[in-house]
C-alpha cells in the first residue's frame, strides 16, 4: 500500500513540475520577461533592478531553477493593476468562487447520479429518454448558453432572479445551475452506462438467481462496482468545474477567482495569471490524488495487489 | 559430418529481467542457458519442447529477432548483424520465419496476393510485371489458386492462412525457413497437409528449416534431425530415427513414450512426476533432477555437459557416459 | 423504488434493436445539417448578403423577418445574417485545422512512443498525462494572456487540444500490432519501420483515430467559442459564433436575437457531430 501511495504522490509532484515549467517556458518565449510584467512604460532603471532582482542576467537553468524556488516559496509577484500581491488578490476570490463551484458540485452529483441510475433501471421509459435527452443537451449546449437563455427567462421576460453581481443569495441562483447543467448532463449519461452494463454482468444474474430480493441485489452488488468509474469521473469534474467556473463568472459579473482570470489576461497582468494558473495545477493534483486513493480502496483488486504497471 | 554450415548458434544465452513495478525487485529468467546448435543447407533440425523450454527463443536468436546475452549466431560463416540494422534487414531476404497464428501474422486489410508480394517489393526484387507473376507461382506452389490473390484473410480457412504465410516466406527464396509451431493452430487433418507442403519445398529448393514444435509427432514426420530442450539447455540431440529408435536421456524417453504409433495401444508410457519447468525458478545440478526418476546426487548438484556419447549423437546426462569414456 | 421488479427482465435484453431503428433518421438529419453548415463556410464569401462590418444605420436592431436583413441587425446595423454566414467559416476553419493538427501530432507522438519505447514513450505519457490532468480552458487562457490572440496561434492552441487521446490510440494500437502480429510479421520481412507504420498500422487503425475525431472536433467548437465569447479567442474585426454571443449578450432585452441565431448554430453542430460520430463508431466497430 505504501509504495501505491509513494508512485501516485511521485506522479502528482510530477505533474507540478510540469505546470511550473509549462509557466515558466510560456513566460519567456513571450518576450522579455521584465518588459512584459513591468509594462512598456516602465523607467528603464526599474527594468534594470528588475532583471537583477529576478536573476534574468544568470544563465537560463539557473533562472529556472530560482523561478522554481521562488514559487514554491510563494512568491509570485505583484499584480500589475493595483500593486497587490498577486497572491493575496487571487486568495481575497477564493471564497466567492467557492461558493458557486460547492453547491454545483452537489447539485451535479445529486442530480446527475440518481437520474442516470434510475434511468438505467427503467431502460427505455419515459425517464429513461428525457434523461438521456436532457443529458445530450447537457453537452451539446455551451454553459454561456445556457446562461443568457436562463438570465432571458428569469429575469428579463419574468424577473424573477438577478442577473448579476454577488448582492445576495439570489444572485446565487442562476450561476449554480448553470454551472451544474453541463456536468450533470455528463454525470446522469455516465452513471447510466456504467449501471447498465453492470447490470448485464453474470455476477447480477447470479446474485439474483441465489433468490436474493432484487432490491438488495441492486443495493449490494450494483451500486458498489457502479461507485468505482462514477467515482473517477467525478474527479474529472473537479477540472470542468474550474474552466465552468470561469465563463460562469464572467457572464454573472461574479467576483470569483474565474472572473479574474479573465479580466487579468486582457490585461495581461502576468503575475495574476501565473497564480492562478498555479493553484488551479495545485487543485487539479490534490484532486485527481485523492480520486486515486479512494479509487485503491474501493477497487479490491487494487487494495489486495501492489502497485502494477 | 559438419560440411559448412548453413547456421551455427554457439553457446547462446538469453537473460529476461522481470521487474515487479517500478522499484521491484529484478528476476533473471534464463530463457536460453547455453545452447549450441547447427543447421546443414537443405535439412530440417526440430527442436522440441514443452512451453518454458526456451525454444521459441533460441528461434528468435537464430534468426536474429533478439540479441543473445551471451554466445552468438553465425550465418553462412558470417556474424548475424545488429536487429533492424540495415544488415539485418537485408539478410531477412535469406531467412524467413513461419508463424504459428497465421491470422495475427497477416494483414487483415490487405488482400492476400499484395502480402505474398510484399517481401519482393521491400528487397526491390524484380521489376512490377515479374513480381505479379512470381507472386502467382508462388501460390501456386502452396497449393493456392492465382484467382485466390485478391481474397483478404479472414476470407480463407486456417490451413489456406498458413499457405499464405508460407508462400511469404519463400517468396524471396530464402535459404533459411524457422518455423514457430506452425501447424499448432490447425486441425489435425490440415496439419498433415501443410507439413507435407513444408517437405516438398524443402526438396524442390533446397531450404534448410529449423522446426519448433511441442508435438514430437509432428517433429518426426519431417525432421533429419531432432533437438529436445528442456528448460533452456539442449538435453539430447540426433538424428530423428536415432532419437526415437533408442532415446538416451530420460526426458527424451518420456516423450517419445507418448507418441502413439497407429494399431497399437500406447505401452510403457513414462508418467513424469513433479512441477512443468519454471524458467524463473530453475533447479540446481541438472534441471531435470526433480522430474527423473534415475536422479542421482550427482544430478542434483552438478548440471551435466552437453557432450558427444556416440557418434552423430549428444547429449547431456550423467547417466549417459561420453563417447571418449566408453 | 417500486418498480425495480420491474427493471429484472432487462437483464441481457438488446436495446440495440431499437437504437438502430432511431439512429438513421437523426444520424440523417446530423449529416444533413454537416454538410449546411460545410457548404455556407466553403461558400461564405458567395452567400453572404452584406460584408460583416458594413452598417446599415437605417436599419439598427430591426427585427427578424426584415426583408433587407432576414435575422435582424445589430445595434451599429451589421446584418446578423452575414456575420452568422462568416462566424460559421472562422469557426469551422478554426475546428478543422485545430482537429487535424492534433490528430497529426497526437498520433506521430504515439507512434514514436511505441517504436522508440523506453524513455520516448515514458516522457510522451507523461506529457499525455499532464495535458488530460489540466482544464484546456485554463491553459489556454494562460497562453492568451502571454503571446496575445492572433488567429494562427489560436489555431495552434486549438490543435492542442486533444492530441493525448490520439496519442494513446495510437500508442496502444501499434503496440498491440507490433507484438505478435501483421506489424512484427512486416518488419520480420525486412522492412523499415517507416513501411510498417505508415502502409500498416496507420490503416488499421484509421477508423478508431476518426471516430476520435469526431468525438474532438465538436469539444473544440465549443472550446473556441468559450474563449470567443470571454472576449479572448477570435478578435474584432473577426466574427465567430462564440465571439456573436458574447456580443448579442449586451442586447439580450432589445434584441435577444442577436444572441440566440449563433447559439442554436453552435448547438445543432455540436449535435449532428457528435450523432454522427456515435454511429460511425457504431458501425466500424461492432464489438464496442
Amino acid at each position: 500500500m505504501l509504495r501505491f501511495f509513494l508512485i501516485r504522490a511521485l506522479r502528482a509532484f510530477m505533474t507540478i513540475v510540469l505546470v511550473v515549467t509549462f509557466a515558466f517556458v510560456v513566460l519567456r518565449m513571450s518576450g522579455d520577461p521584465a518588459l512584459i510584467i513591468m509594462g512598456p512604460e516602465a523607467p528603464p532603471e526599474a527594468i534594470v533592478a528588475f532583471r537583477k532582482a529576478w536573476g534574468l542576467d544568470q544563465p537560463i537553468w539557473i533562472q529556472y531553477l530560482s523561478y522554481f524556488g521562488a514559487i514554491m516559496g510563494g512568491d509570485l509577484g505583484i499584480s500589475m493593476r493595483d500593486g497587490q500581491s498577486a497572491i493575496s488578490l487571487v486568495m481575497d476570490r477564493i471564497p466567492a468562487t467557492l461558493q458557486l463551484t460547492v453547491p454545483a458540485l452537489i447539485l451535479k452529483l445529486l442530480i446527475g447520479i440518481p437520474s442516470g441510475v434510475y434511468a438505467a433501471l427503467h431502460r427505455d421509459s419515459a425517464v429513461d429518454r428525457t434523461v438521456m435527452a436532457g443529458a445530450v443537451i447537457g453537452f451539446t449546449m455551451p454553459s454561456f448558453v445556457f446562461g443568457l437563455i436562463l438570465v432571458l427567462l428569469f429575469s428579463v421576460t419574468w424577473g424573477l432572479l438577478p442577473s448579476g453581481g454577488r448582492d445576495s443569495w439570489m444572485h446565487a441562483i442562476l450561476p449554480i445551475v448553470t454551472m451544474s447543467i453541463g456536468g450533470a448532463g455528463i454525470l446522469a449519461r455516465f452513471s447510466r452506462s456504467a449501471m447498465i452494463e453492470i447490470l448485464g454482468q453474470p455476477y447480477m444474474r447470479t446474485a439474483s438467481a441465489k433468490g436474493l430480493p432484487w432490491r438488495r441485489v441492486i443495493w449490494e452488488h450494483a451500486f458498489p462496482n457502479a461507485a468505482i468509474p462514477i467515482v473517477t469521473i467525478t474527479g474529472f469534474m473537479v477540472g470542468t468545474l474550474i474552466a465552468g467556473a470561469v465563463v460562469v463568472e464572467s457572464l454573472f459579473s461574479w467576483p470569483g477567482i474565474g472572473r479574474l482570470l479573465v479580466v487579468s489576461v486582457s490585461n495581461r497582468d502576468l503575475a495574476v495569471v501565473q497564480c492562478i494558473l498555479l493553484m488551479v495545477a495545485a487543485t487539479m493534483v490534490i484532486s485527481n490524488f485523492v480520486v486515486d486513493i479512494l479509487y485503491g480502496y474501493l477497487d479490491p483488486r487494487l487494495r489486495n495487489n501492489q502497485a502494477r504497471h | 559430418m559438419s560440411a559448412a554450415n548453413l547456421i551455427e548458434a554457439n553457446d547462446l544465452v538469453k537473460t529476461y529481467i522481470s521487474r515487479k513495478g517500478l522499484f521491484g525487485t529484478a528476476t533473471h529468467v534464463r530463457a536460453v542457458d547455453g545452447v549450441t546448435l547447427s543447421v546443414a543447407p537443405a535439412t530440417t533440425l526440430g527442436i522440441v519442447g514443452e512451453s518454458g523450454s526456451g525454444k521459441s527463443t533460441t528461434g528468435r536468436l537464430l534468426l536474429g529477432l533478439e540479441e543473445p546475452t551471451e554466445g552468438q549466431v553465425q550465418f553462412d560463416g558470417k556474424p548475424m548483424p545488429q536487429l533492424k540494422s540495415t544488415a539485418w534487414r537485408e539478410l531477412r531476404a535469406r531467412m524467413q520465419l513461419v508463424f504459428q497464428d497465421p491470422l495475427a501474422a497477416l494483414d487483415r486489410r490487405i488482400p492476400i496476393g499484395t502480402q505474398v508480394g510484399e517481401p519482393l517489393d521491400i528487397h526491390a526484387v524484380g521489376s512490377d510485371k515479374e513480381r505479379q507473376d512470381r507472386v502467382e507461382t508462388l501460390l501456386q506452389s502452396v497449393g493456392l489458386r492465382r484467382d485466390q490473390a485478391g481474397s483478404y484473410p479472414h476470407e480463407l480457412s486456417g490451413g489456406q492462412r498458413q499457405r499464405v504465410v508460407i508462400a511469404r516466406a519463400i517468396a524471396t527464396n530464402p535459404d533459411l525457413l524457422v518455423c514457430d509451431e506452425p501447424v499448432s493452430a490447425l486441425d489435425v487433418s490440415i496439419q498433415a497437409q501443410v507439413i507435407n507442403l513444408l517437405r516438398d519445398l524443402q526438396e524442390t529448393r533446397g531450404i534448410a528449416m529449423a522446426f519448433i514444435s511441442h508435438d514430437l509427432k509432428v517433429v518426426r514426420n519431417i525432421s533429419d534431425r531432432v533437438a529436445v530442450m528442456y528448460l533452456g539447455r539442449i538435453v539430447e540431440e540426433a538424428a530423428s530415427k536415432d532419437i526415437f529408435r533408442r532415446p538416451l536421456h530420460p526426458y527424451t524417453q518420456a516423450l517419445v513414450s507418448s507418441v502413439p504409433v497407429p494399431g497399437t495401444a500406447l505401452k510403457d508410457r513414462i508418467i513424469l512426476q513433479g512441477e512443468p519447468p519454471n524458467p524463473a525458478a530453475r533447479p540446481s545440478g541438472c534441471a531435470f533432477h526433480p522430474r527423473c526418476s534415475l536422479a542421482t546426487e550427482r544430478c542434483r548438484v552438478e548440471v551435466p555437459a552437453f557432450v558427444t556419447v556416440e557418434a552423430g549423437r549428444k547429449a547431456a546426462c550423467h547417466l549417459v557416459p561420453a563417447a571418449s569414456e566408453n | 423504488m417500486a418498480n425495480i421488479a420491474q427493471s429484472a427482465p432487462a437483464i441481457g435484453t438488446t436495446q440495440k434493436m431499437k437504437k438502430k431503428r432511431r439512429f438513421p433518421i437523426f444520424v440523417a438529419i446530423g449529416v444533413v445539417w454537416i454538410v449546411a453548415m460545410v457548404v455556407i463556410a466553403l461558400t461564405a464569401d458567395w452567400i453572404r448578403p452584406y460584408s460583416i462590418t458594413s452598417m446599415d444605420l437605417r436599419n439598427r436592431l430591426s427585427m427578424i423577418g426584415n426583408p433587407a436583413h432576414m435575422l435582424g441587425t445589430d445595434e451599429l446595423g451589421r446584418d446578423v445574417l452575414s456575420r452568422l454566414i462568416e462566424s460559421i467559416r472562422i469557426s469551422l476553419m478554426i475546428a478543422f485545422g485545430a482537429t487535424l493538427i492534433s490528430a497529426f501530432v497526437g498520433t506521430t507522438l504515439g507512434f514514436l512512443a511505441a517504436n522508440f519505447r523506453g524513455i520516448v514513450e515514458q516522457l510522451v505519457l507523461m506529457l499525455a498525462d499532464f495535458q488530460a490532468a489540466m482544464p484546456f480552458l485554463i491553459m489556454s487562457l494562460a497562453v492568451l494572456a502571454f503571446f496575445g490572440s492572433s488567429l494562427t496561434l489560436l489555431i495552434c492552441l486549438m490543435g492542442f487540444y486533444g492530441w493525448e487521446r490520439y496519442a494513446r490510440i495510437a500508442r496502444g494500437l501499434a503496440i498491440a500490432a507490433s507484438g505478435q502480429g501483421y506489424a512484427s510479421a512486416v518488419t520480420q520481412l525486412g522492412a523499415k519501420p517507416s513501411r510498417v507504420y505508415l502502409k500498416h498500422i496507420l490503416p488499421n487503425i484509421a477508423s478508431t483515430l476518426i471516430v476520435s475525431m469526431t468525438l474532438t472536433f465538436p469539444e473544440i467548437i465549443l472550446m473556441e467559442s468559450s474563449l470567443s465569447f470571454l472576449g479572448l479567442g477570435v478578435q474584432p474585426p473577426m466574427t465567430s459564433l462564440g465571439n456573436m454571443v458574447g456580443y448579442g449578450r449586451e442586447y439580450l432585452t432589445r434584441a435577444p436575437w442577436i444572441m440566440l441565431a449563433p447559439s442554436f448554430v453552435i448547438m445543432l453542430t455540436t449535435l449532428s457531430i457528435s450523432i454522427v460520430g456515435d454511429w460511425l463508431r457504431d458501425k466500424l466497430d461492432p464489438t464496442i
